[in-house]
């Protein structure tokens, strides 16, 4: 391999990495745009959402369904589930102490975290467990570099659906309205938007984000563990803050660029110094830009 | 959820209250592996090896009269931090006589100084690092080989009977990974081997295709993994994916049937790892061992064999000391001598290192660890 081709393989490498942390960023930033809660438990829903996927593929599998067939249904199945859990998290966690200082919300979000972490272990045991190799491995060569068929569905999935959430937050009724909800509560709840209503669907939209990237994270990796949820997690949450904390495309950008990062911290320094290489560029960063890339809405506020 | 969470609950008042009117006294024998987490599956094979040896042993009749051994099984969750909880644990339990384990380097390094301060024997069945040994600690003794004896046959086997001369090493960065993977080193090089790179993964990370196209553009013969099977999975799959051709090589923690289930079968196919045994069912001493494990759990794992020897010199060491006394059980061990071993004869060096072990070379056919020979140590 030519100097140029491992380039180009390392930005593919860390292109996945990047687009299964936005997705998950994504989540953590929608959340904090509308409430400024950091919600710490969106790692562990994150993780719900790879073994509902691993579940769903073992019982359609068992009734011999196709793959693609598995793979939409592990997928939706696993959306519709990490949604749900998303909005009953916010319901009876969240929603009663809204009104309280944010703190109490922090240590909450913490506490749900450990609970979704030790449920998992519970119900999925301690264990790796392991993804079925799903989708037929294929591997294209393109001028040397090297594209394999998951890591382009990694990079369409990701791509199609932060799209689809930018025309859902900027174009459309409920767009508009959680818009509206993360600049001034109280007023929306005048003007009779169901702000509650709103905060909820956020939740759910983030979740549901979460759980495809749960999804593309297993068939990736091909090892799941109840804990994985939580480097990964924090991973995001750092993408989510490195393109400004609250701000959505910030969240793509933050989470392409961390997966870029570290690909080419572990490709081009070394594999075991990559985190804090990553780690270091972060607080650079935030040293001379403390709003992230993309920046955020904070001076609106204030 | 609701269902397990009433059944853990209900399991642990239950054995609480056993706990509590136990009457019959009892000569404890403590075990600490990792029971949760990723590396349990190892654990739980060591623990089986154990608590059979401490099942024949009841079977066959009181341990000292009027007293029956008792396993108590600690989770030490492959933490450091952990597993010196769990040797305090341990040691504040007067009914305990001696502690098996434990698994990792990293955690029997410091719980093995807290067995040394409470002079209790502490025999470790798995933890391969030459340095444990070496704090001149009398209270330890181990049943596995040690890693400069395995990372010299591992070295030997790479370089004569592979062929490999250009070699990437990786480890996990623990003290078990880095201290084997400096042993192989040192002796590849030895032999005169050119070492592309020496780096360390962090454990528990998911990711490793930078690293492996990395490697794949120096285009070495051979890559060479010190650590364990989850992250050695990980890099055996995702070596197939970036297309890696090189020969994949590693050691003792990954010889478990989990590193080829979770890497898949076809992945696996055809990496060599060296164990710190030959073949187990081969060995003729072992053969009413291999039959009862067998019977009972299945397939043998990793440390099964070492944990179970481990249990019986315990036990050995008890009986010798004809008493429930710490001190006692821990001054047997001084004439411990060609104890009748699954290995054959049994004996420690002096600083509790087992004499005369082999190390042994596997490989992955057909979606199954099989042996290949018994690595020359010249």
């Amino acid at each position: 391999m030519t100097p140029l081709q491992v380039f180009l393989q390392q930005l593919a490498n860390g292109f996945t990495l990047g687009s299964i942390y936005a997705l998950i960023a994504l989540g953590y930033t929608m959340v904090y745009g509308v409430i400024q809660l950091i919600n710490f438990a969106h790692g562990e829903v994150f993780m719900v959402g790879a073994y509902v996927t691993l579940a769903l593929i073992l019982a359609l599998a068992a009734l011999g369904a196709p793959w693609w067939l598995l793979l939409l249904a592990g997928c939706a199945g696993a959306m519709i589930a990490c949604g749900l859990l998303g909005g009953v998290v916010e319901r009876l966690a969240y929603r009663p102490i809204r009104q309280a200082p944010r703190l109490n919300a922090l240590i909450t979000a913490i506490g749900i975290s450990f609970f979704l972490q030790n449920a998992l272990m519970l119900i999925f045991g301690a264990t790796d467990r392991q993804f079925p190799a799903v989708m037929p491995f294929i591997r294209w060569n393109i001028g040397g570099v090297t594209i394999t068929l998951m890591q382009l569905v990694v990079w369409i999935s990701g791509a199609v659906l932060m799209g689809a959430l930018q025309v859902l937050v900027m174009s459309t009724k409920l767009g508009k309205a959680m818009r509206a909800t993360a600049q001034d509560r109280t007023a929306c709840a005048l003007l009779g938007i169901p702000v509650d209503r709103i905060i909820a669907l956020t939740f759910v939209i983030g979740s549901m984000l979460a759980a495809v990237g749960g999804t593309l994270f297993g068939l990736n990796y091909g090892t799941i563990n109840f804990h994985d949820g939580y480097l990964t997690g924090m991973k995001a949450f750092t993408a989510a803050v490195l393109g400004g904390i609250g701000n959505i495309p910030g969240a793509m950008v933050g989470g392409l660029v961390l997966g870029l990062l570290e690909g080419l911290g572990a490709g081009y320094l070394s594999s075991q110094w990559k985190n804090v290489f990553t780690f270091l560029i972060l607080v650079a960063l935030l040293l001379f830009k403390p709003t992230g890339l993309l920046g955020e809405r904070v001076a609106e506020r204030a | 959820m609701m269902p397990r969470v009433w059944c853990f609950l209900s399991l642990a008042v239950a054995v609480f209250v056993c706990g509590c009117s136990q009457q019959a006294p009892v000569i404890k024998i403590g075990f600490s592996g990792p029971l949760t987490g990723d590396q349990a599956p190892l654990g739980e094979d060591m623990l089986h090896g154990a608590q059979l040896a401490i099942d024949q042993a009841n079977a066959r009749g009181d341990a000292l009269p009027g007293l029956k051994l008792e396993l108590v099984a600690m989770d030490d969750q492959r933490s450091p931090t952990q597993s010196v909880t769990v040797a305090k644990k341990l040691v504040s339990d007067a009914d305990v006589m001696a502690v098996i384990g434990h698994l990792n380097s990293n955690c029997t390094m410091p719980a093995s100084a807290v067995y040394h301060q409470a002079r209790i024997l502490n025999i470790s069945p798995a933890s391969s690092n030459p340095q444990i040994s070496r704090q001149g600690f009398d209270t330890f003794y181990r049943t596995s080989a040690t890693d400069d004896m395995q990372g010299l046959g591992a070295a030997h086997y790479a370089f004569h009977d592979l062929g490999a001369r250009r070699i990437f090493i990786l480890d996990d960065m623990t003290t078990y990974g880095r201290g084997f993977s400096n042993e192989v080193e040192i002796h590849l090089k030895k032999l005169g081997a050119e070492i592309l790179g020496h780096e360390g993964i962090n454990q528990g990370e998911k990711d490793f295709a930078p690293l492996l196209t990395k490697i794949k553009a120096l285009s070495p013969d051979l890559v060479f993994f010190a650590g364990m099977f989850p992250e050695g999975a990980l890099l055996i799959r995702q070596r197939s994916e970036v297309g890696l051709a090189a020969q994949f090589m590693g050691g003792d923690g990954l010889f478990d049937p989990a590193l080829i289930e979770l890497a898949g079968a076809q992945a696996a196919e055809g990496i060599y790892l060296t164990t710190i045994t030959t073949d187990i069912t081969k060995i003729p001493t072992a053969q009413a061992f291999v039959k009862a494990y067998q019977e009972r759990y299945g397939d043998i794992g990793a440390y099964s064999a070492y944990a179970y020897e481990a249990a019986n010199i315990v036990i050995w060491a008890i009986q010798k000391a004809a008493k429930k006394d710490r001190a006692a059980v821990l001054a047997a061990m001084q004439s411990f001598k060609d104890f009748p071993g699954i290995f054959g004869n049994a004996n420690f060096d002096g600083k509790g290192d087992p004499i005369g072990r082999q190390i042994g070379i596997f490989t992955v056919r057909n979606g199954k660890f099989e042996f290949v020979k018994t690595a020359s140590l010249q």
